[in-house]
Formats: structure tokens, sequence, C-alpha cells
């Protein structure tokens, strides 16, 4: 039946695994992307699980009854916990004290009357609610809300030593200093869009730019339009900022569909919430600011700008449209492991050599401009569009001059190793 | 006396590969000007020098008294280079694909529309310019290179194996236009092909060249009878040494 199919197997596999972009492609890229992926999420789980070793709960007593003692006895003798007490007058100033003087990332609030209200066991007629408020800072990848739910699950765990249920947890957090209502469930949600969606988002949008400017060189190549192109009486930098432009206007409308988009979904965060509560994102000083989405906005255009004259360079270095795309390919590591290591670690927790080589690859800065929106750390942003601005000069004056040489024509990416090997063979 | 082409002991390495080695020949203006050999002579490299697109390792090469390498841009706005398999644009109409090449010489509107009625003429291929170049056959949109080419009336065409791939009609219909149209608007012309006969049917002047040199020169008549053989193909084996 299928008579001749060993052959043309055969042939197939000696085909695919002779090309060199494809072994790098397939094989090498997988087996480099996922140790050190691995190795990122590995150290990122430390990290959260050590902070959850040695959590540091504040607890500020109003009640200063024997139950709210039993209760910070209690905390202070797990061997998990740091506890700090606050002495404060209220809650706004227990916040501060906690932000301003301790290291805490939560805050217990034991209300007045708690031990009489408690001792009643009668949570129908004597409600009583204890408050945890979490410092949320918006940076600390998908650990950040860990801290509040292991609190709760101690909280639990002392009710249990009491009456059946005799008082309620209620999850708060901090944010930007203050104290608000909001759980940090739903803010892990609105974080879940900057440290998730807008991130991957981001990724798949430069990688297709990359794709379309690397086609558009590469298929000029192919169709040997190029040096047509390249004798006509107009000027190579006329011929590289045109092909620029044209890519950069679709990615341009890319970046305001990202943008857009994005608005749109933290927009619906307005009526979302526990029990229906409406949840006002400005009002809790969550809510992107104008500067925010233009920070955000300069921040992704200048990634994408970079990506496609990287994009370009490499398509020089091919000869069809194939192969092109092959070595773009190559560069998605470098798209996705910021992505990756920022989605799931705090990036000011990474070491300084780990922070420096993030730093260093401009499509970390798109990733930590969307985390500003959030933190207010504008400062940081600034800095990665003025560093991804410089980097994209760089490449622009390299394409630049690869399009005034014959090197355009002429470059070719070489694979010396394997021809060494093949013609020892 | 100014030459169309005046290129001096030109060398190109790449590499390990001495594409050209000393090459030297002069065109006069006006006269057609073939340079033949086998693959790998070194032809397609001489014409990308003359067309600006690289450089030369040494020596020169001069259109029109400007040096392809210190006055590129000058020479680009002489010239008009046909490369060998060069495609169009698939995603353009014929039409489309040559008002765009026609803007680059264009100063004006009037110019333009000349120039892209000059092409429609050329490539002869009337109602088919509406549709994509994708739709076209090989020899279809080989004209409609050639139109391309010649439209702008360059003082230099630069044309690389005009007729490769064609077939008998589409390489007759090919030969002809760059025939009449040289011979109307005295445009000079560097060509290189490895068919003997469009060279001997086209060409004032050939040169044969092998191993990036040039073995002999003259008109197809003086190697013929030089060699004593009845066509340019023998002329050429007997020069290198294969007959």
């Amino acid at each position: 039946m299928l008579k001749g199919l060993g052959n043309v197997v055969v042939k197939e596999l000696k085909e695919l695994l002779r090309d060199p972009k494809i072994l790098i492609g397939m094989i090498l890229v997988p087996l480099v992307m996922f140790p050190i992926m691995g190795f990122v999420i590995r150290g990122a789980m430390e990290s959260t699980e050590e902070r959850l070793q040695s959590l540091q709960i504040g607890v500020v007593d109003f009640d200063h009854g024997i139950i709210a003692k039993n209760l910070t006895d209690f905390l202070d003798d797990l061997d998990t916990v740091i506890l700090v007490n606050i002495s404060a007058s209220n809650v706004e100033e227990a916040v501060e004290i906690l932000q301003t003087e301790t290291n805490a990332t939560d805050l217990i609030v034991i209300p007045a009357g708690f031990t009489e209200n408690v001792s009643q066991a009668n949570p129908d007629k004597y409600p009583v609610t204890v408050e945890v408020y979490s410092v949320f800072s918006g940076a600390g990848g998908i650990a950040e809300t860990a801290t509040s739910s292991v609190v709760s699950e101690y909280l639990e765990y002392f009710k249990k030593t009491l009456a059946p249920d005799p008082f309620q947890t209620v999850p708060k957090s901090i944010v930007k200093g203050k104290p608000t209502d909001v759980p940090p469930s739903v803010l892990f949600s609105i974080m879940f869009s900057q440290v998730f969606a807008l991130p991957i988002t981001v990724s798949i949008l430069l990688v297709f730019s990359m794709q379309i400017a690397a086609t558009s060189v590469a298929s000029e190549k192919e169709e040997k339009t190029l040096e047509t192109l390249l004798s006509l009486p107009i000027s190579r930098f006329t011929i590289l900022f045109g092909k620029l432009a044209g890519s950069t206007i679709v990615a341009a409308v890319g970046a305001i569909a990202i943008i857009v988009g994005f608005n749109y979904y933290m927009g619906s965060f307005m009526v979302m919430g526990d029990m229906g509560v409406s949840l006002d994102l400005a009002a809790i000083g969550l809510a992107p600011t104008l500067l925010g989405y233009l920070i955000l906005g300069a921040s992704v255009f200048a990634s994408l700008l970079s990506a496609l004259a990287l994009a370009i360079i490499i398509s020089a270095f091919s000869e069809d449209v194939r192969g092109a795309q092959s070595i773009v390919g190559y560069l998605y590591v470098i798209i996705m492991l910021p992505m990756f290591i920022i989605m799931f670690t705090d990036f000011n927790s990474l070491p300084l050599a780990a922070r420096i080589v993030l730093l260093a690859i401009p499509y970390t800065h798109p990733m930590l401009a969307a985390q500003a929106t959030l933190t207010g750390n504008f400062l940081m942003a600034i800095f990665g569009v003025v560093y991804v601005v410089l980097f994209t000069v760089a490449l622009l004056y390299i394409a630049a001059k690869l399009f005034a040489t014959e090197k355009i024509l002429t470059a070719k990416l070489r694979f010396r190793g394997f021809r060494l090997r093949k013609k020892k063979g | 006396m100014s030459f169309a082409v005046e290129a001096e002991s030109l060398v190109k390495v790449f590499g390990d590969i001495r594409a050209l080695d000393g090459l030297s020949f002069k065109i006069k203006p006006g006269e057609i000007y073939g340079l033949i050999g086998p693959n790998g002579a070194g032809k397609t490299t001489a014409l990308r020098i003359a067309a600006t697109l690289i450089l030369p390792t040494s020596g020169s090469a001069k259109v029109y008294d400007h040096d392809v390498v210190s006055e590129a841009s000058e020479v680009r706005k002489l010239i008009a280079y046909l490369p060998e398999e060069a495609g169009a644009y698939k995603n353009l109409s014929g039409d489309e694909y040559l008002r765009f090449m026609a803007k680059f010489g264009s100063e004006s509107n009037e110019v333009l529309e000349e120039t892209v009625r000059s092409a429609e003429e050329i490539s002869g291929l009337g109602d088919r310019l509406r549709d994509k170049v994708k739709t076209y056959s090989k020899g279809m949109k080989r004209r409609l290179l050639v139109a391309r080419a010649l439209m702008t009336k360059p003082k230099l065409a630069v044309l690389d194996e005009p007729t490769s791939g064609l077939d008998v009609l589409h390489s007759v219909h090919v030969r002809e236009i760059i025939k009449q149209y040289v011979e109307k608007h005295g445009v000079s012309v560097l060509l290189s092909s490895h068919n003997m006969l469009e060279v001997e049917y086209l060409c004032e002047r050939v040169a044969l060249i092998d191993h990036g040199k040039i073995v002999a020169e003259g008109t197809p008549e003086e190697l013929k009878s030089k060699n004593k053989v009845e066509n340019l193909e023998e002329a050429f084996a007997k020069v290198v040494g294969l007959a």
C-alpha cells in the first residue's frame, strides 16, 4: 500500500535535520529555553516559600482583651511568623507605621470589643470582624497575594480553638500606603491583567511585527526585487526607512490596539468586585493615569521599533523568507524570557546580575512599564523608554550601514560548525 | 571620448572565490555590448558592479565618466538594471508596478504618464497589465520587467540574461523590443548571456569571458572568422581550449 514510504521518510528526516536553522530552532532553543524557564520559576517559588516561611505580620490591637492577647500570642508562637505589634489610634496610622517602620506584608486589625463579643459566642447577635490588610505592590508577580491567604489560614486555625466561627475575617488591601476595602483577590485579578495579559499581548505583537519586517526584506530577496530596488535613483536610506515606516505603521496600529484593548480591559474592573460592589480603580489609585498610558504606549512603540530594526538586520543575512523567519525565531527567546520572569517573580528581588541582564534586553521594558502603571514607578519606565530608544537608534545605524553597502545583497549567515563536520565526514 | 562604460582591471573577490580577475572593457554610446561565458564566469558580477550594487575589490568602472563607487547616485540616474530572474511585486498589478517604478525618475505627472504609456507599449501586455503580477506567466513577467528597464530611456541599460528561462516566442519578443528600442532611442546596452544565438543577434560587440577574465573580444563576425568557426559557441569553445 504505502510502498516507498520509508524512503520518503528518510529523505524528509535528512532534509530537515541537516538544515541548521531547523536544528537550532526546534532542538537547541527548547533545550536552552526550558531549563532557563524552569530555573526562573523554581527561583520564584523558592523565594515565595521563603517569604511565607518567615512571614512578617503586623498586629494592631484596639481591644486589649484576653482573647486578643491569645490571638497575638498564638501568632507569635508560630515558627513561620515574625509578629510586629503596632500601637496606633486608628487603621490609617497603623498602616502608615507598618509601611514606614516595618517590612511586614500584612496587618491584622483586632477591633475594639473583640474579646467581649467573641466571648458571647453568638456571631448572629454579636458579629465580630477582623480585618486583614495585605500590602499590594503590583510588582511581586504571582506570589503577590500568597501572604494574604496564609494569614487567613492562620486566623481560621485560631478560630477553631475558640467557639465555632466566632468572628469573620475580612481580607482588605493596602494600596500605595493607604488602606482600602478591596480584597487582595480582586487586586490580583487586576494585576493578572498587567503581569499576564499585557506582556503576552505585547510579546505576540513583537513576534508578529518582527515577522512582518523580516519578511518584507527577505521576500524582496526571494522574489529578486531587491536588486532592482537598490539600483534605482533613490537613496538606500529612503528604502530602509520606507520599509521601517511601512512595518512601523502596521506595528503602531498594533500598539494602539493593545492600549485601547488594555484600557477596555481595565475598565471592566470598574463593575467587578466582591458581592457586586462596584470598584473604582481611580479612587484607590490603581487606574492607569494618562501619564501611565503615555509611558506604556511609548515603551511598547519604542520596543516595537527596535524589534523591527533588529528583524530587518537579521533578514539581511538570509536568502529567503523561510530563512529569515527561522533566524528571527531565535529572537523569541529574548522576548519570552523577560515575559516569564516578570510574570513569576518580583523583579526587584532578583539578583543584581539577573536584573542587569534583563534590563539590557529591550523587550523587558514594556513589561516593566506595564507594571509601572500599577506601581507608579515611572522613573524606571522612563529610563526604559530612553534606553530602548538609544538601543533602537544604534540598531537603525547598523541597518543603515548594511543597506548602504553590498552586504545587504551578499551577507549570509554561515554555520561553520556544520560545514566543518560535513567536510570531515 | 566619453564611454558608456569604461571598466579597468576589475577584480572582485568573494571569500576564497576570485569572481573577476582583471576585467577591462569599454562600451561606446549607443552600442549593444555583450558579455558571454559559462555560468560562474563572472558576467553577473561585472554587471552588478556596473549597476552600483557591489563594489570592486580593485580596479575601476565608470558610466559616462561617473565612477560607480564614488558617484554611485549619479550613475543610478543614468542606468536601468534588469537582474537575472528578477521578480516584480506579486500583489501589485502590472500597471501599479510600472507606476511605482516610473515615479522614481519622473519629475512631473506628464512625464510619469508618458513613461508608463511607453512601458505599456514595450511590454505588449495590453489589458493584462490590470491583473496582479502573481497571475503572470514567466514570459509575461519578463516582458514587464524589460519594459520597466527600458521605459525611462536610460542612457545605459544593464541587462542580465534578458531572455533567461523564456520559451522561443517570448524570447523573440524580448529580443525584438530590446533591439528596436535601443535603435530608436540610442540607449547603450551592457548585457550578459550564455545564449550565443541571442548575443549574435543583438550585440554589436561581444567579450568572451572565462574565470573572471576576457579571453576574446570583437564583433561576432570577427570572433567567428578569427577562430574559423561557424558560430560564437564554437568560437568560445575554441578560445577556452575545449575544441
